[in-house]
Formats: C-alpha cells, sequence, structure tokens
C-alpha cells in the first residue's frame, strides 16, 4: 500500500505531501485544485508512466527543469525524478541503473471519467489501455514494446530514403518481427483472460441483458514475418511500415453491436467493466491487489451503478478516489479525507 | 561597478574543461582552480600528455583498436589463430573480450552500429575495410560480438546478409550479454561464456 506521496514541480505543485490510508482514501477538492494530478503522480511513482500523456515533458510545473516523485509503497521506498535531459530512480535510496526491479513492486489500475474514449477514439487509445496492462502482467513486454517501436521508427525511417536500402530494411525486421510477435502473443493472451472477467464485472455492474464481447484484433493476420514481406509493394509505396502491432486493436461488442452505437450509460458501465477486469486479473496475477486510482468518475453514475462499482472493486485493494464533492459518494463510506480546498 | 570573474586565462581554462565528456560548470571550475593553486599540479606534463595522445595515438589500419604505429599489437600478434575474427562495435569493446581470455583470434572494430534514428549507416562504419580484409585473408570463422540491442541485432543481421557470399562459418554471442546495452558493461564472465556458447547465424532465421 502507498503510505505517502512527494511530489516536486510536478504539474501546478510546487512541493505537496499526502499520505494515504489502507482501504479508501478520498481527494476531495474544487475544480483545478490539482487531485488529477496527485492521482497521476501515485501512477508515475509506481509505475514510471503517465496514464495522461505519453510525453513526461509536459507533466514537470512550468518554467520548472524537472519533477520528482517520492513516496513509501510497501516497505520500500521509491524515488523518480525525470527531466527532459536526464531521469533517475532509487529503489531504497539506491539508484537503479534499470527499472526492471523498481517496476516488480507495484501496480496500478486507473478509471477516470474519459473512459468513454476507450469506446470512442481511435485503436491507439485501447492499445494503449492493452500496453499499461500487459506490461504489468509480463515484464518483458515493456523491452518488447520500446524494441519494437524503435525498429518501427527505424525501419520507416529508412523507407522514407530517396532510394530504399533494401538489406538495412530487412535488418532491423529481424528484431522488428521478434519484439512484434512477443506483442501479438502477449496481447492475445491478455485479452483471453480479461474477456470472462469484463464479462463478469459487466453484468454484475449493469445487470444489462446485452452480453459484452472483447476481440482481440491483430493487424497482421499471417506470421508477422510472412505479414512484413507481403506489405512490403504496399510499404514502398506509402513509404511507412503498414503491417504489424503497431495497428492493433481491441474490438468491443455489446451483444451483436459495435460498443460505439451503444448509449451513454451503456458504454460508461463497458469501460468500467473493462477497468474492473483489469484489476481483477491483476489482482489474481500478482496475489494481491493493484492500488486502484479513480478519477472523479462517479458524478456521470447514477445512484445503483455508483453503489454496484464500490461494490465491485475487490475488496481489500487500497484506492485513491478523487471527487469534487463529497456527497457523490455514498454517506456511509468510511474513508480517510484530503481535502484539497484549503490548499 | 564592474562585476568581479576570475582573470581571461583562467576563465578560458574553465571554457576548455567543460567541454570534456562528462565535466560540467562546477567541476570544470574546481579542475582549473586547483591547477593553478596546488603545488601537485604539474600542468606542464599533463599539458604534454594531452598533446602527445593526440600526436601518438591513432586507430590501428586493421582492426582500429588505439594504436602508436599503423598496426597494433594484437594485429602483429603472431601466436593468435588467423582463421577467427571478432566483430565488435568500439574499439574499446576489444578489451572486455581480451580479459575474458576466452577469444585468442583476431578483431575488427565497425566504430558502431547501424543506427538510422541517429543518421548512422552502414557507410558510416569500417565495412570496406572489414570485406578487405576478409578478401586478403579469409578466417574460417566471424564472429559477431555487437550489442544485444536493436541497432547491434539489426547490424549483426545485416553483416551476416553480407557475409554470405564468402565461404566462411558466421557466429554470434550467446544470449546472456545485458540486454539493450553495449559489450562495455558486460562482465568477464558472462562474456567468456558468451563466447563458448556461440551460435550460427543461420540458427537465428
Ligand atoms: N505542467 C504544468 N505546470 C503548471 N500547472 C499545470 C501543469 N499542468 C497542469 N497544470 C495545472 O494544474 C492544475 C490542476 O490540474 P488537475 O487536473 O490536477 O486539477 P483537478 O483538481 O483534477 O481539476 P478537475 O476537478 O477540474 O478535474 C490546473 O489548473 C492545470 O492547469
Ligand atoms: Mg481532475
Ligand atoms: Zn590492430
Amino acid at each position: 500500500m502507498l503510505s505517502q506521496l512527494k511530489v516536486g514541480q510536478f504539474r501546478c505543485f510546487e512541493k505537496f505531501e499526502a499520505r494515504f490510508e489502507p482501504g479508501i482514501n478520498l481527494i476531495v477538492g474544487p475544480n483545478a485544485h490539482g487531485k488529477t494530478s496527485l492521482l497521476e503522480a501515485a501512477c508515475l511513482l509506481l509505475r514510471l508512466q503517465s496514464p495522461r500523456t505519453s510525453r513526461l515533458g509536459e507533466i514537470i510545473r512550468h518554467n520548472e527543469r524537472g519533477l520528482l516523485v517520492d513516496g513509501h509503497f510497501k516497505a520500500a521506498h521509491l524515488q523518480f525524478y525525470y527531466s527532459p535531459q536526464r531521469k533517475k530512480l532509487a529503489l531504497d535510496s539506491v539508484e537503479q541503473r534499470t527499472a526492471s526491479e523498481y517496476l516488480k513492486l507495484g501496480r496500478v489500475v486507473w478509471f477516470s471519467n474519459q473512459d468513454v474514449e476507450l469506446v470512442r477514439e481511435g485503436a491507439d487509445v485501447r492499445r494503449r489501455f492493452i500496453d499499461f496492462v500487459a506490461s504489468q502482467i509480463d515484464p518483458s513486454y515493456r523491452k518488447a514494446l520500446r524494441d519494437y517501436e524503435k525498429c518501427l521508427r527505424s525501419r520507416n525511417l529508412l523507407l522514407k530514403a530517396p532510394v530504399p536500402r533494401w538489406r538495412e530494411i530487412q535488418a532491423f525486421e529481424e528484431p522488428l518481427v521478434t519484439a512484434g510477435e512477443q506483442l501479438i502473443k502477449s496481447r492475445h493472451a491478455l485479452i483471453t483472460a480479461l474477456r470472462p472477467l469484463a464479462q463478469l464485472a459487466h453484468a454484475n455492474i449493469s445487470g444489462a441483458r446485452e452480453k459484452l464481447h472483447l476481440e482481440y484484433l491483430p493487424n497482421a493476420a499471417a506470421p508477422l514475418a510472412e505479414a512484413l514481406a507481403a506489405a512490403r509493394p504496399e510499404d514502398t509505396r506509402l513509404r511507412m511500415t503498414t503491417a504489424g502491432p503497431h495497428r492493433d486493436d481491441l474490438q468491443l461488442l455489446l451483444g451483436p453491436a459495435p460498443a460505439t452505437l451503444g448509449s451513454e450509460g451503456q458504454q460508461r458501465t463497458l469501460v468500467l467493466s473493462l477497468r474492473l477486469s483489469a484489476a481483477r486479473l491483476l489482482e489474481a496475477h500478482h496475489a494481491e491487489p493493484p492500488l486502484l486510482l479513480l478519477d472523479d468518475i462517479f458524478g456521470e453514475l447514477d445512484l445503483s451503478r455508483r453503489a454496484a462499482l464500490l461494490e465491485q472493486l475487490p475488496k481489500n485493494a487500497q484506492q485513491i478516489i478523487t471527487t469534487t464533492r463529497r456527497e457523490w459518494l455514498p454517506p456511509e463510506l468510511q474513508a480517510h479525507v484530503l481535502d484539497l480546498e484549503s490548499r | 561597478m564592474n562585476r568581479a570573474e576570475y582573470p581571461a586565462p583562467l576563465r578560458s581554462l574553465i571554457a576548455e574543461l567543460k567541454r570534456l565528456p562528462g565535466i560540467g560548470s562546477r567541476s570544470a571550475e574546481r579542475i582549473a582552480l586547483w591547477m593553478v593553486q596546488s603545488p601537485d599540479s604539474h600542468p606542464e606534463s599533463l599539458a604534454r600528455a594531452i598533446e602527445c595522445v593526440k600526436r601518438e595515438i591513432q586507430p590501428c589500419e586493421r582492426c582500429g583498436f588505439f594504436s602508436e604505429a599503423n598496426l597494433c599489437p594484437l594485429c602483429l600478434d603472431t601466436s593468435r589463430d588467423p582463421l577467427l575474427l571478432c566483430i565488435v562495435e568500439q574499439p574499446t569493446d576489444i578489451l572486455p573480450l581480451e580479459r575474458s581470455g576466452a577469444f585468442r583470434g583476431f578483431y575488427h572494430a565497425l566504430g558502431g552500429k547501424i543506427s538510422p534514428l541517429d543518421h548512422v549507416g552502414p557507410e558510416s562504419l569500417r565495412i570496406p575495410a572489414l570485406l578487405q580484409r576478409l578478401r586478403e585473408h579469409p578466417p574460417h570463422e566471424v564472429i559477431l560480438a555487437l550489442g544485444a540491442d536493436v541497432e547491434g541485432e539489426a547490424t549483426s543481421h545485416y553483416l551476416g546478409d553480407m557475409l554470405r557470399e564468402f565461404p566462411l562459418k558466421v557466429t554470434r554471442l550467446a544470449q546472456g550479454l545485458p540486454a539493450g546495452t553495449g559489450l562495455e558493461y558486460a562482465d568477464e564472465l558472462t562474456l567468456s561464456r558468451a563466447l563458448s556458447g556461440r551460435t550460427s547465424l543461420a540458427a537465428h532465421p
């Protein structure tokens, strides 16, 4: 459990320190007081990644050089410093050359009022969700993803040359295929594992008649090496890599219909179920529930869904919940409250 | 009133030192002041050593290692096995392999790896010199000892493809090098294991 979180030069905070308790923690405060930012800091501390952006530079407080997150999770002391020039991470004050030990410590599931974008927006949003969960299940996923992206950028750059040099392009296809095949395999396994959990959560929250279905849609149907070879004429014409897991998608269906056709309420229930399934899977996989970060999600849920959601969250998971209004949560809810109003 | 600052010679020394890798303003200032103040600074001998290293050291024209003559002692060592050639990225990768004691052949440093994102293509590497060596003194086996990161991998495959036209065996270090790092970081035991367990490139299509 996360007991203490300190941030420095982090979004609107010059310096701030928060304490958390086991169980439910509420961060209450008006708009623009840094509620989401604190959740983001907790996520960054444990996963070295922001759920809001892939460019950490934009999290650094304006006109400052670098940000710091520092906290105690279980018995460990975690520290992460980031500036565009330098990254530094330490575990119990010992600087780490790689993130592998550091990332073994804690897992996170992020729920946000923006989550409907998982249904409505492009495939990249769904891939980001998959990647975020997969790297918490399989420690080698993160490296495969980075290797894949690097090979892809290299290959695309080589394809843009006035006369593409295929010996070089093919040389990068070897590590590209190795990393890409691993991504495809892990994604397939992940979605297979999430499917029943998401269906169960969905049935429990909505009591809905229609069944939720998740389907992995890998872009490369054949083995990746073959798909890549087959796409060469197209790649040469378009001067970029057209086949591969960078174009994968996760299909979301309600009954037989695409979830994009669902009502507002149906879509919100669906994404909640997705996040819940991730929490359940991480809990089962690591025999320990993940830290749950819930950003302002109670406002758009009706009373029965609020109660159902709280009921569905893994029981002994630590939760940090932000809200602008305390009264959006059941009054009987036992929670440690952090009030940002007075800040 | 003028703001006080160091006299010009001291400032220019600080400026020169700051250009050195790993030396920031603070360290540059500290070193410069030590030069001026310490009775042990011996600036002449330091200056001589710097001048000398630039004048006397050149890359060995065969393998690329640091050398005082056209050819380095490694390349002149007749007790080595001429049928084994080990290809590394940087000349600095040669010493760890030497220390591991597991390799007794000759070396060839490419001077880098193919890295489109850093604008390094094969033409900026010592590949023509390699091909010439292979034609003049064909070894039986070429060992690719490049880094395990994607650029190292790609460079291995590039060379493997290019060397297909030569009648020789191409092998590469067994897995076990720290992922994503060059040879520089590998310890001697890992290197020696990686060398003895090397695998044929054909086995990694
Ligand atoms: N890099 C940054 N530097 C300084 N301030 C920033 C930076 N990024 C965001 N902010 C500001 O931080 C403030 C807090 O943002 P945050 O999203 O955490 O608020 P919030 O309490 O969650 O608000 P809401 O209730 O509207 O969701 C905002 O005013 C935002 O403009
Ligand atoms: Mg917010
Ligand atoms: Zn030499």
